[in-house]
């Protein structure tokens, strides 16, 4: 088990650096540079604020300074935001991205499981019918049409919620970003546990269960859910790393300051720095869940063993 | 290539169906507004301020994102006039311009004060606009300070010429090419040993001027400032070298010189005593006072920036100059700025408190502002295809801009680079059709109608198809029969090119179809994303069209007509005219307003004859502003002088329509 979680994190490393080179050298492949505008600057500007960043030195320099960088978990400073460093600004965004990602994902487990399990137990019953429907269409509709429809209902009609912004964690401004996010996740997570359950429930040690002489509710609570769960918990643990990483859409419909709008606009300025810090994060967010969800399988599922 | 490059259209699609439907439903049963025009129950503004801003150091940034916050916390030597965004005094009561516009004297105000209780001085001004220009602050918009004397040499970091043996500095009328100094200097025999003043260094700032000392209206460093023009070169020896080589005359005599780097202390800027600020100009600039209510000209507190370097914009270290000064910045989210007690004119600013909310997105901005959590926003907020649910409510205030919209040609390439192909291509576009279909108003020239009362603008070609057709028949695109063929003009040669932003596609399409209704032409469309799109206009790798427009810098024609000065920079055409510069420059020296207009007409009327671009529409201010807010106009900059903004909570005083702009 240790061999195992020890090798995986050796391998993160080789993994994070070809990530980081590919989004360095696809930056510095897109033309045109942070300060680059419909209006040009004056070539004594321009030439000033090259040296000011360092863009006037050989491309090797620059490269290793962003490989050194990282190295020392240090982006370096924002381009585009003067006097902000890009540690703060993820230290920032952070935040509202987890509370969303959280409430999202807690959202999504609990109604996924729920409707799921249900589902399954009443195989062909219009409650499976009618769940089974709800959730391809949670799958059918992207969350940029769903999200300004729950604020023209909520919102601009019935004026329970607000339309946009952040006030902070637990708020009202939280509950539609957080549905519009979860809505394609209970959708999978629902048709995920539905699956997986009732492969489960026909299989040999469920009918072993029921023999013994426990209660429909023990069989499905004990036995049956641990196996039936598998499926979700390998769609979860990713799922999990990008919700909290932050979304872009969302978070762009909503104004929030999390870290999927920060990286839409870093891309758009050509923030270097930026863009590499947030990519380095996430990558390193779904390696590391990517690695507990492993962890996770040998607990859920017994016939799983590490070695 | 495809239209699926822009960045969010599909979903702002769906947004527009839902919120026009939402909008109907709603101005029908709200006297004609759009959403709730319940007034804050505090004298709280909160407005929209864009995308997060790059910094809230007014010398750093250059959107009209940081601009509109900057004017709330700084205040400069002029301010601009609500209303026609004109230059009125600020922290200066007055300014004197001498004969030649070579010198512009500020008088201050004598209560001005920081936030911090500091009185704002002269000296204040000048330590501003020398922070401004160093280069290792790398402002933006440094080289709105060019026209100062030697401000542009001190930014580059350039070095003068010395002559250790005579002490003398070489000068630049020495060395002009011949052209130039026929029609540029007047003066007689060049020499340089009779100008003594020129050779004495200024040490350092603090000599200039030492504190509380009551200096006359003369001084040496104003005899310096108007001796004649020193020579500057780069101060890198590479850049230096090519310079040299290009001026062999220049380079024989910097044989054996020294070459001085132009520091701070050199830049025409001085403080004369506590409340009189000298600029000394390079050359006459009569728009240089509509420059003044420009953010890179607000004053900054010196002390406070030295202290704590880039981190002095922070909420605990910040000192502003403003109505206004920052109560807190939660980044990507809202600033507060809180009236400033200290300002001089604290008694006539009525807000207590503006909210400025950092978002970009249209969408988001008017659910906002529907739900009544926002009491306006700023310029084309309202998208084009909203109008007819907004552009008739009593809310809606839309004015024309100090911004005008048009196409590039590649002179230098291609079918363009034929004249007769480019007004053929101008006069086939019916732009009155295109303005009434977007709420706008038609542009022919290169200047905004109306925005510079007795600006004399000359007309451009008018909208005619069959005189387009003759002129590219004489350009030879003819059949057999030597009549106009369209087919000969091969769609290949011509595309526009366009970033995805905003209307941009919607006008492109429109072109096209009116180039193949009345010409028959196929010109096809081709989409970049905006930086990319940016570096490939300036430097013209574009196929015959490119889209462009320009926002006044300053309120005067020239910051429309200076984009052909130079054929690089914001040229993005290819076309440069000597003539046209030499009316241009012959404008600027002349002081009477109308002379000066007419000789600026006429330099118009150059550029509209060899038609480098295709003008298309000017900028409106398209904004929403509830009935309660007063002070707030829709100016041609559509910057608000936060000072004048109110809120009125007698309904019988709101504004029901467009506010009286006279």
């Amino acid at each position: 088990m240790l061999r195992f979680i020890i090798r995986r994190i050796i391998v993160i490393v080789p993994m994070l650096f070809i990530v980081i080179s590919l989004t360095w050298a696809l930056v510095r492949l897109a033309p045109g540079t942070f300060y680059s505008g419909e209006k040009k600057l004056a070539p004594g500007v321009e030439k000033n604020l090259r040296e000011k960043y360092g863009l006037d030195q050989p491309w090797y320099v620059q490269y290793g300074k962003v490989l050194r960088n990282i190295a020392r978990f240090d982006f370096g400073n924002s381009l585009k935001y003067e006097g902000q460093s890009v540690n703060q600004i993820l230290l920032r965004g952070l935040p509202v991205s987890a509370a969303l990602g959280l409430s999202a994902y807690l959202l999504a487990l609990l109604v996924g499981l729920t409707t799921g399990t249900l589902s399954a137990l009443k195989q062909n019953s219009w409650i499976d019918y009618a769940s089974m429907s709800l959730s391809m269409l949670g799958i059918s509709v992207p969350n940029f049409i769903l999200g300004p429809l729950l604020v023209l209902l909520f919102s601009l009609t019935l004026f329970w919620f607000p339309p946009a912004l952040w006030d902070g964690f637990p708020s009202r401004s939280l509950v539609l970003p957080a549905i519009t996010l979860s809505a394609i996740y209970i959708a999978y997570i629902a048709r995920l546990t539905r699956s997986g359950m009732l492969e489960v429930m026909r299989s040999d040690y469920i009918r072993t269960a029921r023999a013994k002489g426990l209660s429909e509710t023990q069989v499905v609570i004990r036995h049956a859910l641990r196996g039936g769960l598998l499926p979700v918990v390998s769609f979860s643990g990713p799922a999990l790393a990008f919700l909290i990483t932050g979304t872009v859409v969302v978070e762009k419909v909503f104004a929030l300051p999390g870290l999927g709008n920060y990286f839409i606009n870093a891309c758009f300025n050509r923030d270097e720095p930026l863009i590499i810090g947030i990519v380095a994060f996430i990558s390193i967010a779904v390696l590391v869940f990517n690695l507990l969800v492993d962890i996770a399988y040998g607990f859920i599922d017994p016939r799983i063993r590490y070695t | 290539m495809s239209y699926s490059s822009s960045r969010f259209a599909p979903y702002s699609i769906v947004l527009l169906a839902c919120l026009t439907a939402a909008g109907c439903s709603a101005s029908a049963s709200n006297n004609g507004f759009f959403g709730k025009t319940d007034p804050p129950r505090q004298n709280v503004l909160r407005y929209v301020s864009g995308s997060e801003p790059e910094s809230i150091d007014p010398q750093i940034p250059n959107g009209q994102n940081e601009a509109r916050i900057c004017l709330a916390l700084y205040e400069g030597l002029a301010e601009y006039d609500p209303k026609t965004s004109q230059p009125i005094p600020a922290l200066a009561e007055h300014w004197d311009v001498n004969k030649d516009w070579s010198e512009v004297t500020f008088y201050l105000r004598h209560d001005g004060r920081f936030s911090n209780g500091d009185p704002i001085t002269a000296r204040d001004f000048a330590y501003t606009i020398r922070r401004g220009l160093t280069p290792a602050l790398a402002a933006s918009y440094a080289s709105m300070a060019y026209p100062i004397k030697y401000a542009q040499a001190f930014n580059e970091g350039g070095v003068f010429v010395f002559d250790p043996g005579s002490k003398t500095y070489l000068l630049e009328r020495d060395f002009e090419k011949p052209s130039e100094a026929a029609t540029g200097s007047n003066s007689s025999a060049p020499s340089t040993e009779s100008q003594p003043l020129s050779s004495q260094p200024i040490e350092s700032v603090a000599d200039e001027y030492p504190a509380n000392a009551q200096l006359g209206a003369d001084s040496a460093f104003h005899h310096l400032m108007h001796a004649p023009v020193r020579v500057v070169l780069p101060a890198k020896e590479k850049d230096r070298n090519a310079a040299l080589e290009a001026n062999p005359r220049l380079k024989a005599a910097t044989a054996g010189k020294q070459f001085i780097p132009v520091t701070a202390g050199d830049v025409g800027v001085e403080a004369v005593d506590d409340y009189t600020l000298r600029l000394v100009l390079v050359k006459p600039a009569p728009y240089f006072i509509s420059m003044m209510p420009h953010q890179f000209f607000r004053a900054l507190h010196q002390k406070t920036i030295e202290k704590f370097g880039s981190a002095w914009t922070d909420a605990a270290n910040i000192v502003t100059s403003g109505p206004f000064t920052l109560e807190s910045w939660k980044h990507y989210d809202r600033l507060i700025a809180r009236r400033d007690p200290k300002y001089w004119d604290a008694a006539n600013v009525r807000l207590d408190k503006i909210v400025f909310l950092m978002l970009a997105d249209n969408t988001t901005m008017l659910n906002l502002y529907k739900a009544g959590d926002l009491e306006a926003t700023y310029n084309h907020t309202v998208p084009a295809a909203w109008l007819d649910t907004i552009g008739s409510l009593k809310d809606f205030m839309d004015a024309p801009e100090a911004a005008i919209d048009f196409y590039n040609f590649n002179t230098t390439t291609g079918p363009t680079k034929d004249v007769r192909v480019r007004k053929a291509l101008n006069m086939s576009i019916d732009k009155k059709a295109l303005a009434d279909w977007r709420h706008v108003q038609p542009l022919t020239a290169m200047t905004p109608l109306g925005i510079f009362p007795g600006y004399p603008q000359p007309k451009g070609d008018p909208f005619d198809p069959d005189r387009a057709k003759r002129l590219l028949a004489e350009a030879g695109y003819t059949d057999a029969t030597g009549n106009f063929d369209a087919k000969k003009l091969a769609a290949t040669d011509i595309e526009v090119l366009t970033n995805p932003d905003g209307s941009n596609i919607s006008y492109a399409e429109f072109m096209q179809a009116q180039w193949k209704q009345n010409l028959g032409v196929t010109i096809s469309i081709r989409v970049m994303e905006a930086k990319t799109f940016f570096k490939a206009q300036k430097s013209l790798e574009y196929k015959g069209v490119s889209r462009t427009g320009w926002g006044a810098d300053y309120m005067d024609p020239y910051t429309f007509l200076s984009l052909f000065y130079t054929a690089s920079g914001n040229n993005g055409t290819g076309w440069w005219d000597p003539k046209y510069v030499e009316l241009l420059d012959k404008a600027n020296r002349t002081i009477d307003r109308q002379q000066r207009y007419a000789l600026l007409a006429q330099a118009e009327q150059i550029l509209l004859d060899a038609q480098p671009v295709l003008p298309i529409v000017i900028g409106t201010t398209r904004l929403l502003k509830k009935p309660y807010v007063k002070g707030m106009y829709p100016n041609p900059a559509t910057l608000i002088p936060w000072k004048w903004v109110y809120i009125e909570r007698d309904p019988a005083k709101w504004d029901y329509g467009m506010p009286d702009m006279k």
